[in-house]
């Protein structure tokens, strides 16, 4: 409530913050200082690079030290509910962004709108291709443009306390089918095999793209939105019948109320992806040693189909000031055997380098698993990815669409594949509203 | 002042009139102004001068700028709307089409004033009955009661909204535990109890400093009425009933106004409380779904005229409450 009148300044919210700020940044532009420029031998320059990952400094410090020319400043954003990327929007859009920023793959497209990203393509990033896993440098690929050098993925795959399930008797499920069985076996001791968060789109999209789903397609200048096909209603009602049979909890996840199930086994499996080791260890020490990563269940006994959940790039803005420097650090922070060493101590994940590392260096919390070498789980997970997903422009709107849909229909008791229907629906009103040429798929 | 007034030669007009045309000459027209005056006023002038350039340019500026914006809306050129041209194209009244034809800013819009029915008469009650009973209780711990009810408005809503956050989260939660123990189910979190959860954070936080405005008028109440009411034999009871009560009542349509235009705008505590709680969506309240238009869907077009739509509503609502309540306390005399 407020507090005095002068809080009524408040009414405004979003939009008085946004134009203040939009207002004030704009003050800071220096206008045609910021032509981009080819670095003279031996001038020294300094790029800023926005990003958020724990231990991001210690390879750009290795940088610094390895070109004391090209003096490359981390400013760390927050990544709490996508703040990063609406601060990165405003900077676009006031004309003083920063020279690189960190940027997860789903959300590449909603930059490429404001035309935010600088096209590395022309600049011959091309040759750099061999280096990254094919799939990952795909996602960067727009027509005949390269918007960014791709840093890490996340292969997905299932977490589980193994001691319960050996202890109930469950067997590790290898497909959907079995998984459904699974659920029944520890919901008859007491427990809930897993959540279903209404509000996490992107592990559905996971999951959809695991079944075999292309949300996003283009055709000539006209984005295709594919919600509502065949896999993802299946996916969908899969979920539905667990949800409906009260096999899951629908709680969210990674919020304080899971890590407490995660701690006391009322939650004893996670369907997650290769970064979510640093969180266990993080968030239950408790279960040390009882944890074992498992391939994600196929809906076929047998196939290889994988998905990815997570992972990001590392983007050059359209504005930056040197952009073959900022390339080459790019590439460098991601390829560099040293500085993905370090990436990898910082828990970032899976490297999208193709080299300069074994998965053996990933197992960075073998004890947690029991000794388990679990990151070759999620290697082989990284293998058999789906190359052909396509992520679209307003990923993130998208993701809240869904949210709020499968939160009221949890309430309501109205279908999960209404909740596709109508989320492709508004999507394409979204994207209308953007002003870009969209169809139904 | 002036000796016609008291002399009453015209019956037929009344008194009351004759000194408004002396008061009016004593602003006077410009050639009666002296040289003192015009110093006045450019001191004045100097004086205000700050105040009213920080007010335009941190108030009149983002809301004309925050009008212009919802007057507008994007297009794309260029293939797949990528890499092309971006203009700004003048859209009329789209955008408030467009906020009007969204559902869920429209539930969000009902949410707060169910919202706003329930919780700000409750606050006000146990505002006011906290305020008499400190007021009137002659005690030594006074002081430590009113500072102790007033210390949740000294922390953030945000910080307020974490804190209670915890009470609330089952698994967590001493509170759902030991209702759990004695059989009793309590979800704080569901589609039907998360509002009056977040309502539960609101009076907590606010309680305390309506009823600090309270007091404040309560002292200003002169000590010869009480005594007056003592010889006419009435009771604390009716004091309370019949001098407090109507002497507080413009403090009390005060922390009515500001509770109104507060619940309108709504908005840490249901975003501190989004994560823990599925039931919270993206337009839970307007102000909200005005955040998620302007920073999830980078559309600020279309917050734009969500927040001008909010602060019409607010307009309407305050001054709609202000003129049904200032109405009233005419009639009382």
């Amino acid at each position: 409530m407020t507090s005095n009148p002068l809080h009524r300044r408040t009414v405004l919210g979003g939009a008085a913050a946004l134009a203040a700020g939009f207002a004030l940044a704009g003050c800071g532009d220096d206008g045609d200082g910021r032509a981009p420029q080819e670095r003279k031998k031996g001038q020294r320059i300094s790029l800023t690079f926005w990003s958020w990952v724990p231990g991001i400094d210690k390879p750009v410090d290795l940088w610094n030290r390895k070109n004391p020319d090209v003096q490359v400043t981390v400013e760390k954003v927050s990544a709490v509910n996508g703040q990063q990327y609406a601060k990165m929007h405003a900077a676009i859009k006031a004309g003083n962004p920063p020279d690189l920023g960190q940027i997860e793959f789903p959300v590449l497209p909603s930059f490429l709108l404001d035309n935010g990203l600088l096209d590395l393509a022309p600049l011959g990033a091309a040759r750099h291709k061999g280096k990254f896993s094919g799939w990952q440098w795909q996602q960067s690929v727009f027509g005949k443009s390269l918007y960014a050098i791709p840093q890490a993925s996340g292969p997905m795959g299932l977490f589980l306390r193994q001691d319960l399930f050996d202890k109930w008797d469950v067997p590790t499920p290898r497909t959907w089918d079995e998984y459904e069985s699974a659920a029944k076996a520890v919901r008859r001791k007491g427990a809930w095999i897993e959540t279903f968060a209404p509000t996490n789109g992107n592990r559905f999209a996971g999951l959809a793209w695991q079944a075999g789903a292309k949300w996003y397609g283009t055709h000539g200048d006209t984005w295709i939105v594919h919600l509502d096909d065949e896999p993802t209603r299946r996916v969908a009602d899969y979920w539905e019948s667990l949800v409906r049979q009260k096999l899951v909890k629908t709680i969210p996840d990674r919020q304080n109320a899971w890590y407490k199930d995660l701690q006391t086994g009322a939650i004893p499996a996670w369907v997650g992806a290769s970064w979510g080791d640093a969180l266990l260890v993080g968030n239950a020490p408790g279960t040390k040693g009882k944890w074992r990563a498992a391939p994600l269940p196929q809906w076929k006994a047998g196939e290889q189909a994988f998905a990815n959940w997570g992972g990001s790039t590392t983007a050059v803005f359209a504005k930056a000031r040197y952009p073959k420097d900022a390339l080459d650090f790019a590439v460098w922070l991601n390829t560099d055997p040293e500085s993905v060493k370090l990436l990898i101590d910082g828990g970032y994940g899976f490297p999208s380098a193709k080299t300069g590392y074994a998965t053996t260096d990933l197992d960075v919390d073998k004890d947690f698993f029991g000794g388990q070498a679990y990151s070759k789980v999620f290697a082989d997970a990284g293998a058999h990815v789906d190359t052909s997903w396509r992520w679209g422009p307003g990923v993130d709107t998208l993701y809240q669409r869904l949210g709020d849909a499968f939160t009221d229909a949890l309430a309501d008791g109205s279908s999960f594949r209404s909740v596709l229907t109508k989320v492709q629906r508004q999507t394409l009103a979204d994207l209308k509203g953007k002003g870009l040429k969209v169809a139904s798929g | 002042m002036n000796r016609e007034v008291l002399s009453r030669d015209t019956p037929s007009r009344p008194a009351a009139v004759t000194p408004r045309p002396a008061r009016r000459n004593r602003r006077g027209p410009r050639r009666r102004a002296s040289r003192a005056g015009a110093r006045n006023a450019r001191a004045t002038a100097a004086f205000t001068l700050p105040f009213f350039a920080l007010f335009g340019l941190c108030f009149l500026a983002p809301i004309g700028y925050a009008l212009h914006q919802s007057l507008f809306t994007t297009e794309r050129t260029g293939p797949l709307g990528l890499g092309g041209q971006e203009r700004e194209v003048f859209a009329g009244l789209a955008n408030y089409a467009h906020a009007l034809a969204d559902d869920r800013f429209l539930t969000g819009f009902g949410r707060v004033l169910l919202f706003g029915a329930v919780q700000i008469p409750l606050m006000i009650v146990l505002a006011t009955a906290l305020a008499l009973l400190l007021e009137s209780a002659s005690a030594r711990a006074v002081p430590f009661f009113r500072s102790a009810f007033f210390l949740p408005y000294g922390v953030p809503g945000v910080i307020a909204s974490i804190l209670w956050g915890f009470l609330y989260v089952p698994g967590i939660s001493p509170l759902v535990k030991i209702a759990g123990a004695v059989g009793w189910d309590l979800d704080f979190l569901s589609r039907g109890t998360v509002l009056w959860s977040i309502a539960n954070i609101v009076t907590w936080q606010f309680t305390g400093y309506n009823m600090l405005v309270l007091i404040a008028q309560l002292k200003a109440v002169p000590g010869e009425l009480y005594e007056a009411a003592r010889i006419d034999g009435a009771n604390a009871w009716q004091v309370a009933r019949h001098i407090k009560l109507p002497l507080i009542r413009p403090a009390l349509v005060l922390t009515g106004v500001f509770s109104i235009i507060g619940t309108l705008q709504l908005f840490a505590e249901p975003m501190v409380l989004r994560p823990l709680a599925s039931a919270i969506d993206s337009g839970f309240t307007p102000n909200l779904h005005a955040y998620s238009e302007a920073f999830v869907g980078n559309n600020q077009h279309a917050a734009a005229a969500e927040a001008v739509l909010l602060a019409l509503v607010a307009c309407v609502l305050s001054f709609g409450f202000l003129r049904l309540a200032g109405g009233r306390a005419k009639e009382h005399g």
